[in-house]
């Protein structure tokens, strides 16, 4: 498998570890670890610092001293799965943590087309805040006009390739994005340009006119 | 409870030694409360948990990590009994599931802390956190000839205390409300009145230091 040339920053990664991340940041990080290990060894490190952490609080006295409560409740507790652990079977060239957004896979989706060459599919269901989590479909040859980010902003390819002022980013690799960035991708292969994108809380639009732009505000 | 068990008036003098003995002193202080365990102990606890269901190896896991636990849902927000009630059921999980414990992959604080976590996010925030745990198969598969093949060392557990010891305390200060008050870049902005561009570096430092503790070398 091709290693990816663009990563997650690595306060991103910490923010991962640390459990402070939106559900939409936490689903396309996911999707950018399923072919990266090396943010998956970042991870493990951010956890590790958790778990230090975690030896260096004070304890607080539990409430029952010799455990029996806590064999009964051994006993009583249901078996549930953890929570938030994703297992679905993987479709070809879709990450393993969308299937549930996408159970047809790629081919079942529904765009929505914006402007010409750029069409969008909304994920619902994802907990992102006032922000969203959303695939692009970006024709080759379509540039997406010069823009700023309200908030923070995680894109990861999934196919095609697309150029801006920071690189040229291929499948697996991930745009992690700060208000301060301006950029004017461009989809610069022979297939469309199919990207998954998260904004955070932070994406603050008022004007009609930023309203208009705020779908294209995705990359 | 918590604040009782810490000896800040006893150890006056610089911050960081404070720190270092109220540790020392939290651990000392609480009654019937087991020795701190060490890190090869732990990976054993689970080895015999998961193979023999050695309650009494259990039992040590329980009293080095439940009041732990417990402390940081307290963090959280959950009140005593509440945070009882989830130290428990993280317990619960690591009875469970210790069979899926590698130790060639975290340590045990690390992969208590991960379950606990989930927990917190679940319980307490009412969030989803997604996470893809691999087979070994795909995580083979993905590490070919040409991939990008970086080991998950092991952490040394004197290295990690003595980081968390010797963090500059803005660089802290930033990991704190990250790790044990789930606060996003933007919201510690807003918590500290500085720069996001300060709070991200300082991350950033932050983990540059981990890295080297852990033996990473890029």
């Amino acid at each position: 498998m091709k290693t990816a040339a663009h990563h997650p920053d690595h306060s991103t990664m910490m923010a991962y570890g640390a459990g402070a991340l939106s559900e939409g940041f936490s689903l396309v990080l996911a999707a950018h670890l399923e072919t990266c290990s090396q943010c998956r060894a970042c991870k493990v490190e951010a956890e590790a610092l958790g778990g230090e952490l975690l030896n260096e609080l004070p304890s607080a006295e539990m409430a029952s001293a010799d455990m029996s409560d806590f064999w009964d409740r051994l006993e009583t507790a249901p078996q549930a799965e953890p929570p938030a652990m994703t297992r679905h079977p993987r479709h070809e060239g879709l990450p393993a943590v969308l299937t549930p957004y996408l159970e047809g896979g790629m081919e079942s989706i529904r765009w929505r087309s914006l402007v010409p060459g750029i069409r969008q599919h909304v994920l619902e269901g994802i907990d992102s805040g006032n922000g969203s989590v959303r695939l692009l479909s970006i024709a080759p040859g379509t540039t997406i006009p010069h823009h700023t980010h309200g908030g923070g902003e995680l894109t990861l390819v999934l196919e095609g390739s697309y150029s801006d002022e920071i690189g040229r980013f291929q499948s697996g690799d991930l745009a992690d994005l700060d208000p301060s960035v301006h950029h004017q991708p461009v989809a610069d292969s022979d297939g469309p340009c199919i990207c998954l994108i998260a904004t955070d809380e932070r994406l603050q639009f008022s004007g009609a006119f930023s309203r208009m732009l705020q779908p294209l505000v995705g990359i | 409870m918590i604040q009782a068990a810490t000896g800040s008036v006893v150890y006056g003098g610089d911050t960081q030694g404070v720190a270092k003995m109220q540790a020392v002193m939290t651990i000392q202080s609480v009654p019937d409360f087991a020795p701190q365990l060490p890190n090869q102990e732990a990976v054993d606890c689970l080895r015999l948990v998961a193979s023999e269901q050695d309650k009494e190896a259990f039992g040590r896991l329980y009293g080095q990590f439940a009041p732990k636990v417990k402390s940081y849902m307290m963090r959280y927000g959950a009140d005593s009994a509440w945070a009882d009630d989830l130290a428990q059921e993280t317990m619960v999980q690591i009875w469970r599931k210790a069979g899926q414990y590698d130790p060639e992959k975290a340590a045990p604080a690390t992969w208590i802390f991960r379950v606990a976590r989930n927990l917190q996010i679940d319980r307490l925030r009412k969030r989803k956190m997604h996470e893809v745990e691999l087979t070994a198969e795909a995580d083979r598969a993905d590490e070919g000839p040409t991939g990008h093949d970086r080991l998950v060392e092991k952490p040394d557990a004197d290295k990690l205390r003595e980081l968390v010891d010797t963090l500059p305390s803005d660089q802290m200060d930033v990991v704190r409300l990250s790790f044990f008050e789930g606060l996003s870049h933007s919201e510690i902005e807003q918590r500290l009145s500085i720069p996001l561009g300060t709070v991200k570096s300082r991350m950033r430092l932050a983990f540059g230091k981990l890295r080297e503790a852990m033996g990473e070398t890029t």
